[in-house]
């Protein structure tokens, strides 16, 4: 029998994020490019076929911005509750999460808890009001309140900047990831993946993006909850037998049931706690969905159904994760020659629905990753354009009122450019060490988008120069921590230690930008100063009760 | 605005805050389990596999739904 290997690798510690675990595979080198799996590719064909009928379907009611940015607003709060719950169980959450745990076991854990924790504060603060004050994206309801063309070219570019850094880490897991499961050549699946992200983008808008992600979102909780239920009746019907048989596999034992494994700094687990929620909360293709829904009622609902599917599926990847060592560990058909897990680590999920439902669930549960991987990269590429062609063409150059012909044809060229760039960094980057990029998105949002909403939507105080200079330092004390962090300073640049000691430093720089926003704000005695705290109230009775209520009050 | 309208979403605003706050002390709570604080959370249930830590872990998840249930319900029941 091939005798199995945990070994942590050394950049698994320091890409925790569940969506970047699949470059740190390719990074490492553990990937293997497997046999073309034909099931596989069956199915993702159908999945294929079938969705790109619901862009053709889509294309008919894109034809305005509105309807592009926000599929007119027609979805029901259970449908974007979905769609939301789909751009974060993702491929790499799947793989990634089952692959942490089959490596670590009750470690790997922190990484689910830190995906969830964002949903609820997401409810609490920002569900009812952004979808009050916003039309498009979260940009517009910042700009209610504050001096509009700096705040917008800001927080734009740090919306670009996310999504550039989001799309590099997810084209190099994709590329890898498809390589992996269905034997085609790296650039081949980088270009596959964009040439039909451009066609559910470009022609179908959110309408067919949303849809796309619900398809997928539905077919990836099918997969888990029969993979799931499975393991659990191949152990009676008892977790606590599956716990027991995925001890007796590892060789940390009764350890990985409890914390420690992986971990044991609890600055660590902190900092990446605070990263994971609020890096989350502001992700900018995440609050853009909240404008895909009627009213403020159904964002509620989106954000509360989010809730439910993705806290299920996170209590179906505990038993997946311990079910990996159970099943996959020790069992020779998913080991090479050289005794090592065929694939990697982030391969568990895979074989452990391989042990379970042989070819069938194999090509089911690789063609729901391709999909994934689809559904993710359309909404980054929608945020993106969105964010180019809204924000500042439409509403700074163009002051609220552009020529909605040229802003849709702008917006269908910015999806073209953030295709081809994607591709083009996706293949620039396939050998690099690219850890740092997976890390600043998070990071960034934590540190620039969040606290800037935030304090807008509930600090009278806050103005424009308060929040300019504190998006000003979040940004750059977040990429000066992750240089000086180990995952550039040792990994890249090659020093024997690190100048920072953890590697998502929002910990810090998120206190850092909250508290230079507050100091300079309650310092300023500007005339736009003045402006930007009168305009409280009003933002704050419309963001509770709606435009309608707002505009009768005023006349 | 009417004082009345600032004073209704001033008091949705304690609530809101409120609820963020008792669910991020909850969240950061699972911080716990990698600290001396938290060994004890290490143990076993009874007779079974399962550790306080891995309870933690799915009664977290659950409690979080509940905040959000019962935000919900007090919202609409304010909104009647």
């Amino acid at each position: 029998m091939q005798r199995l290997v945990f070994k942590v690798l050394p950049g698994l510690a320091l890409l925790l994020w569940s969506d970047f675990i699949l470059a740190a595979d390719a990074i490492s080198g553990a990937s293997e490019r497997q046999a073309v799996n034909p099931i596989a590719i069956g199915m993702f064909l159908l999945f294929v076929a079938f969705t790109l009928y619901v862009t053709w379907w889509a294309s008919k009611s894109t034809k305005t911005s509105s309807t592009f940015y926000n599929a007119g607003g027609q979805i029901t709060g259970a449908q974007n509750g979905l769609a939301i719950a789909g751009d974060f169980m993702s491929a790499a959450s799947f793989l990634g999460i089952t692959g942490l745990m089959y490596v670590g076991g009750f470690d790997g854990l922190i990484l689910s808890l830190g995906a969830f924790g964002a949903w609820p504060v997401f409810m609490f603060l920002f569900a009812k009001r952004v979808r009050n004050l916003g039309n498009f994206t979260f940009i517009d309801v910042i700009s209610q309140r504050l001096d509009r063309d700096p705040i917008r070219l800001v927080t734009a570019f740090s919306t670009i900047l996310i999504v550039i850094m989001y799309l590099i880490a997810q084209m190099v897991g994709a590329g890898t990831l498809i390589q992996l499961l269905f034997g085609l050549p790296y650039e081949w699946a980088l270009l596959l993946v964009s040439v039909l992200v451009l066609a559910y983008v470009a022609f179908g808008g959110m309408l067919a993006t949303t849809w796309v992600q619900i398809i997928k979102a539905g077919l990836l909780l099918t997969g888990v909850t029969l993979i799931a239920g499975l393991l659990l009746a191949d152990s009676g019907f008892s977790f606590s037998n599956l716990l027991g048989k995925a001890t007796a596999n590892h060789p940390g034992g009764d350890s990985i049931l409890r914390a420690g494994s992986i971990f044991d700094d609890p600055v660590q687990i902190l900092t990446i706690q605070m990263s994971m929620l609020f890096g989350t909360v502001g992700l900018p293709h995440i609050l853009m969905r909240l404008f895909t829904v009627p009213d403020m009622h159904q964002a509620k609902l989106s954000a509360y159904y989010a809730s439910l599917f993705i806290g299920y599926f996170y209590i179906a990847l505990l038993v997946l994760g311990f079910g990996s060592i159970a099943y996959v560990a020790g069992n020779p058909e998913f080991f090479n020659d050289q005794g090592k897990l065929i694939g990697g680590s982030n391969m568990a999920a895979i074989h452990v629905a391989t042990a379970m439902g042989g070819d069938i669930l194999t090509g089911f549960m690789s063609a729901v990753c391709f999909a994934t991987i689809l559904a993710v990269v359309a909404g980054l590429t929608l945020s993106g354009a969105a964010a180019i062609s809204h924000d500042v063409y439409a509403e700074v150059l163009k002051k609220g009122k552009p020529d909605p012909k040229t802003e849709l044809r702008l917006t269908r060229i910015s999806v073209l450019l953030i295709g081809f760039a994607a591709v083009s960094l996706g293949i620039a980057f396939q050998h690099e060490n690219i850890a740092f990029i997976a890390t600043i998105p998070m990071v960034v949002s934590a540190s620039v988008t969040f606290p800037i909403l935030f304090l807008s939507l509930f600090w009278k105080d806050f103005t424009t120069k308060g929040a300019l200079y504190g998006a000003g330092v979040g940004l750059v004390s977040s990429i000066v921590l992750i240089v000086l962090g180990p995952q550039v300073w040792v990994s890249v640049l090659g020093n024997v230690e690190a100048l920072f000691p953890y590697d998502y430093p929002a910990l810090f720089t998120m206190p850092a930008s909250v508290l230079v926003m507050v100091i300079i704000s309650l310092q300023d005695r500007s005339e736009r100063g003045s402006i930007d705290r009168e305009n409280y109230d009003r933002l704050l009775v419309r963001s509770e009760f709606g435009p309608s209520v707002t505009e009768a009050a005023e006349t | 605005m009417t004082d009345a309208n600032i004073e209704a979403v001033q008091r949705k605003t304690r609530q809101r805050l409120l609820f963020t706050g008792i669910h991020l002390v909850l969240y950061f709570s699972f911080t716990l389990n990698w600290t001396s604080w938290g060994e004890r959370l290490g143990g076993y249930l009874g007779e079974t596999r399962l550790t306080g830590s891995l309870l933690m872990f799915v009664v977290l998840v659950l409690t979080f739904i509940a905040l959000e249930t019962i935000f919900l319900v007090l919202s609409r029941r304010e909104a009647q």
